[in-house]
C-alpha cells in the first residue's frame, strides 16, 4: 500500500491485489522518520483512476464478443498490467497518531510518502491501544476479524444513545444485547417495548427460563399493570390530562380543586372522582371537558380502586435496584394509541418522581419507535432535566427523521445498523459525534445484524462489529402469511 | 495561357483515371482473411539507455468470426553498447549507408518495431495458405529496417503459399501532377480500384517499390486508401484479391476490419505503459529516471520540441 494523498483529516491511499482491506477496518500509516504512526479508518474502496484504464477496457473482448483471441506473453508482462488495472484507491479518515506508544488526537502532520509503511490494524489492537471495553464489559459480538468486542457499561452511565437501522437489520436484538449486559451489571432498565418484543427476554430461545428469568418484570396495561389514584400524585395526573388528554388549562385548573378536595376527605378513588366531577360546581364546558378526560381514565382500564390489582411502580422500581438489578418490560403491544400516551407519562412522571426523590440513583430507560408514544416537549426534557435526573435513555426507530434533531446532536453513543435510503443516512449523519461520509460510505453496506457503532463506547473510533446472537426467545420477528406454504 | 494549361490539365487526370479505373465485384468464397500490425512505444530512460516495449498482433476473420493473437509485449533495454548486438539478432542488416555507428537510440525504436513486423509477416507467410495477407503501410523497402531482400524474402514465401499480400496506407505523400493520390478517385462510384503503376508519380529514388501502388474506395461513403498489391502477382491476381478482400471482410470507414483490430490491439497505452514499468522493476530492477526536459525548462509553454 502507498500513501497517495492527504486533504483535512482524509488520506486516500493506494492498494493492489493481495493487500485485501475492508470498509470499516483500520490502517496504521508508519513514519519510521518522523516517529510517528496514523491512525486511518478505510470508508470507502474504489478503483484507482490508472490512466488508459478506458481504452484498456474497450479493447478487451467480454465473452460475448465475436472476437475472441489470445496473448502470447512468455515474459508474463500482461499480468503486471493486469495488476495495475486492479489497484485500488482507498478513501480514509485520520482518527489520530501514535507518539511514543501513546495515542493523541492529531491529524495535521503529513507522513512520508516514500518512507511509509501501511498495514492493517487490527481491531483488536486498536481497541487494546484506545482502552476501549475496558471496566464493566458489554459483549457485542466480533470484529470484522472475528475478535470478541466489548464495551464499557460504564460508557452507557449517564449517556443519551441511539439505535437505528432499516427494517430487519436487528436493531431489537442489539436493544437486548444492551439491556441484558446493563442488568448483568446490576443496573435498572425501563423498556417501552411497542411491539411485546421483549416479553420473553427471561426465556432461552427453546422457552426455557435463562439467567435473566427472575429479573425481568413485564408488565401490561389494564392486565398486570394497573394503578390506584391514591398511590398517585397530583403532578403525574395533571401530566397526564394535560399532555396525554390535552385538557385545558382552566379545566386543568378545576380538575386540582376536586383532587385536593378529595385527597383532604381521603376518598381518592376512580369512583369518587367520577362522582365528585358530576357534584362539582363549575361552567358546564368545563364539566364536560373533565368528564370526558374522565372516561378516557376509566376506559384505559389502567386505573382500579382495587387495591389487590394495583402495582406500586416505585416500589418496583426500588427493590429492582436492591436486588442487583433488573428490568422492567412495559408491554404496550395491546394498548391503544390514547392509552399508550397515558401510561407512558405515568410511568416517566413516577420514574421522574423516584429519582427526584433519590429513592433510586437511576434508571437506563429503553424507548422503541418513541414518536409513537413521547410528546414533542419530552425529547427536550430527555437530553437536560431528565438526563441530570438520572434517566438515561436510548431510542430505537426505523425511522431516523422521527428522533428529533437536538437528540442526534447531543447523542453520545450511536448504534447504526444498515440504511440504504439516502433521506435516512443524511438524517444520521449530522450526528455531532458522526463523520457524514463516514456513516453515508459504511452504513449503507453493512450486511443485516452487522453495526457500526459510533460514540463514546468506542472512544469515537467508529467500528463495524457483527452482533453476536443472544439465546432469548425471539419474539420481534415478522409474522408471514405464507410461511407454512413455504415450509411445506 | 495557364488558365488554359489547368483545364487540360485537370481534363488529363480525368481521363487517365477513366482509363487506369477497375470498377470491383465482391467475390464471397470464405477466403481467410488476416491483419497484421505492430506497435512500439517508448517506456523512458533509464540511466543508461531507453526502454522500449513492441507488440504485434495478428487478427484474422474466417467464417464471420475474427480471432486474434497478440504477441508481447516486449521490452527492450537499448543503449549504446548493445544497440547493435540486439538489432543484428534481431536480423538487422547494416549497410555503409546505415551503419550501426549513426544510428542513434531513437531510430533504433522504429528499427525494433520494423524488425519485429518483419518476423510477425515472415511467420504468418509461412503458416498461412490460400489467405489474404493485410499489412499496415506500404510495400516499399530500402528505408531503415526493411532491407529489400527481407521484404523480398516474405512475399516469396507468400506467394509459395497463395497467399496474396496486400498494404493498405492511411496516409501517403505520393502525388500525381500534383494531386494527392487518394484524392483522384473521390468522385467515382466505390468499388473501384485505380492503378497508378507506370505513371509519373512523386516518389522518392531510394525507395524500392515492390507493389504496385493503387488507390481505392472500397465503401460508399468511406474513405480511400493508397493500397500496395505484390507485384509478383500477376495483375488479374492482385485484383481478384482485392475483389476476395471486398466479398469476405467487413470494412469501417472502406478500412480492412481485421486492419483495424490489429491496431487497436497491439497499440499501448497508459496503463500497459505502467504495467511494463512495473514488470521491469520487479523482474530487473530497473527504475525509470526522468531527466530534465530541456524544452520546457527554456522555452516554457514553447518548448514543444522532441525531446530525446
Amino acid at each position: 500500500m502507498r500513501l497517495f494523498k492527504k486533504a483535512g483529516n482524509t488520506v486516500q491511499i493506494l492498494s493492489f491485489p493481495g493487500e485485501e482491506t475492508e470498509k470499516g477496518g483500520y490502517l496504521i500509516i508508519e513514519d519510521k522518520k518522523a516517529e510517528k504512526a496514523m491512525i486511518a479508518q478505510v470508508v470507502d474502496i474504489q478503483f484507482a483512476n490508472v490512466p488508459g484504464i478506458m481504452e484498456e477496457l474497450l479493447r478487451s473482448p467480454a465473452a460475448e464478443d465475436s472476437v475472441l483471441g489470445e496473448d502470447i506473453d512468455p515474459l508474463n508482462v500482461v499480468s503486471h498490467i493486469l495488476y495495475i488495472q486492479d489497484a485500488r484507491l482507498l478513501i480514509c479518515k485520520i482518527y489520530g497518531t501514535i507518539v511514543n506508544g501513546d495515542l493523541v488526537l492529531e491529524n495535521s502532520w503529513l507522513p512520508s510518502r516514500t518512507y511509509s509503511t501501511i498495514r492493517k490494524l487490527l481491531t483488536e489492537s486498536l481497541l487494546k491501544l484506545a482502552g476501549i471495553g475496558k471496566g464493566l464489559p458489554i459483549e457485542l459480538g466480533l470484529t470484522q476479524e472475528s475478535s470478541r468486542f466489548t464495551i464499557d457499561a460504564r460508557e452507557l452511565d449517564g449517556k443519551l444513545n441511539i439505535i437505528t437501522g432499516k427494517k430487519g437489520t436487528g436493531k431489537s436484538h442489539l436493544s437486548k444485547l444492551l439491556v441484558t449486559g446493563l442488568i448483568q451489571h446490576g443496573a435498572t432498565v425501563v423498556v417501552l417495548d411497542l411491539n411485546g418484543e421483549y416479553t420473553n427476554l427471561g426465556l432461552t430461545a427453546e422457552g426455557a427460563q435463562n439467567e435473566f428469568h427472575k429479573r425481568v418484570h413485564i408488565l401490561s396495561p389494564s392486565r398486570n399493570f394497573k394503578v390506584a389514584l391514591y398511590q398517585t400524585d397530583l403532578y403525574v395526573i395533571m401530566r397526564i390530562l394535560t399532555y396525554a388528554l390535552n385538557l385545558p388549562g382552566t379545566s386543568a385548573r378545576e380538575f386540582k380543586h376536586i383532587w385536593r378536595f378529595l385527597e383532604e376527605k381521603g376518598m381518592l378513588t376512580l369512583h369518587e372522582l367520577g362522582e365528585a366531577i358530576k357534584r362539582w360546581q363549575c361552567n358546564q364546558h368545563v364539566k364536560d371537558a373533565m368528564f370526558s378526560r374522565y372516561y378516557a381514565m376509566v376506559h384505559s382500564n389502567f386505573f382500579t380502586d382495587n387495591m389487590a390489582d394495583a402495582v406500586d411502580f416505585e416500589t418496583l422500581l426500588r427493590k429492582t435496584e436492591s436486588n442487583g438489578g433488573g428490568a422492567i418490560i412495559l408491554d404496550l403491544s395491546d394498548t391503544s394509541p390514547g392509552d399508550r400516551q397515558i401510561v407512558v407519562e405515568c410511568v416517566l412522571a413516577k420514574i421522574q418522581a423516584t429519582l427526584s426523590q433519590w429513592k433510586i440513583k437511576a434508571v437506563f430507560l429503553f424507548a422503541e419507535e418513541a414518536h409513537l408514544y413521547l410528546r414533542e416537549t419530552y425529547w427536550d426534557d430527555i437530553v437536560t432535566r431528565m438526563r441530570h435526573l438520572g434517566v438515561f435513555a436510548t431510542f430505537i426507530t426505523n425511522q431516523p427523521n422521527t428522533i428529533n434533531e437536538n437528540i442526534y446532536r447531543q447523542a453520545d453513543n450511536i448504534f447504526l445498523l444498515n440504511f440504504v435510503n439516502e433521506h435516512d443516512l443524511e438524517i444520521v449523519s449530522r450526528a455531532a459525534r458522526v463523520d457524514a461520509e463516514t456513516t453515508i460510505s459504511v452504513v449503507r453496506d453493512l450486511p443485516p445484524h452487522y453495526c457500526l457503532v459510533l460514540g463514546k463506547v468506542v472512544k469515537d473510533f467508529p467500528i463495524v462489529v457483527r452482533v453476536k446472537p443472544l439465546n432469548v426467545m425471539a419474539m420481534g420477528q415478522t409474522r408471514h402469511f405464507f410461511a407454512e406454504t413455504m415450509s411445506r | 495561357m495557364s488558365g488554359v494549361h489547368n483545364e487540360e490539365l485537370t481534363s488529363l487526370k480525368h481521363q487517365t483515371v477513366s482509363t487506369f479505373l477497375t470498377p470491383l465485384r465482391p467475390v464471397r468464397d470464405g477466403t481467410p482473411i488476416i491483419g497484421i500490425d505492430v506497435s512500439s512505444v517508448r517506456i523512458g530512460e533509464t540511466d543508461n539507455g531507453v526502454i522500449y516495449a513492441v507488440r504485434g498482433t495478428i487478427v484474422r476473420k474466417k467464417e464471420q468470426r475474427y480471432r486474434y493473437v497478440r504477441l508481447g509485449p516486449f521490452p527492450f533495454h537499448i543503449t549504446e553498447e548493445n544497440k547493435g548486438e540486439i538489432l543484428i539478432h534481431l536480423g538487422q542488416r547494416f549497410s555503409r549507408a546505415m551503419s550501426l555507428g549513426t544510428l542513434t537510440l531513437v531510430e533504433a525504436q522504429s528499427h525494433l518495431c520494423n524488425l519485429v513486423e518483419r518476423w510477425t509477416q515472415m511467420s504468418i507467410a509461412f503458416s498461412e495458405s490460400d489467405s489474404v495477407i493485410l499489412w499496415d503501410g506500404s510495400l516499399t523497402a530500402g528505408t531503415p529496417g526493411n532491407t529489400v531482400s527481407a521484404v523480398s524474402q516474405i512475399l516469396q514465401v507468400a506467394e509459395r503459399n497463395s497467399n496474396s499480400i496486400l498494404a493498405f496506407s492511411k496516409a501517403t505523400t505520393v502525388r500525381f501532377f500534383g494531386l494527392r493520390i487518394t484524392d483522384l478517385i473521390a468522385k467515382n462510384e466505390p468499388p473501384c480500384l485505380f492503378e497508378l503503376d507506370g505513371l509519373p508519380l512523386s516518389i522518392s529514388k531510394t525507395v524500392h517499390l515492390l507493389g504496385r501502388i493503387c488507390v481505392t474506395k472500397l465503401t460508399a461513403g468511406g474513405c480511400s486508401f493508397r493500397l500496395d498489391i505484390d507485384r509478383n502477382l500477376p495483375r488479374e491476381q492482385g485484383v481478384e484479391a482485392v475483389e476476395r478482400l471486398l466479398g469476405n471482410e467487413s470494412l469501417f470507414q472502406g478500412y480492412p476490419e481485421s486492419l483495424r483490430l490489429a491496431h487497436i490491439y497491439s497499440t499501448f497505452t497508459a496503463n500497459d505503459i505502467i504495467g511494463i514499468r512495473r514488470y521491469l522493476a520487479q523482474e530487473y530492477g530497473l527504475e525509470i529516471v526522468r531527466r530534465l526536459n530541456m524544452h520546457r525548462t527554456l522555452f516554457g509553454p514553447y518548448g514543444t520540441g522532441f525531446e530525446d
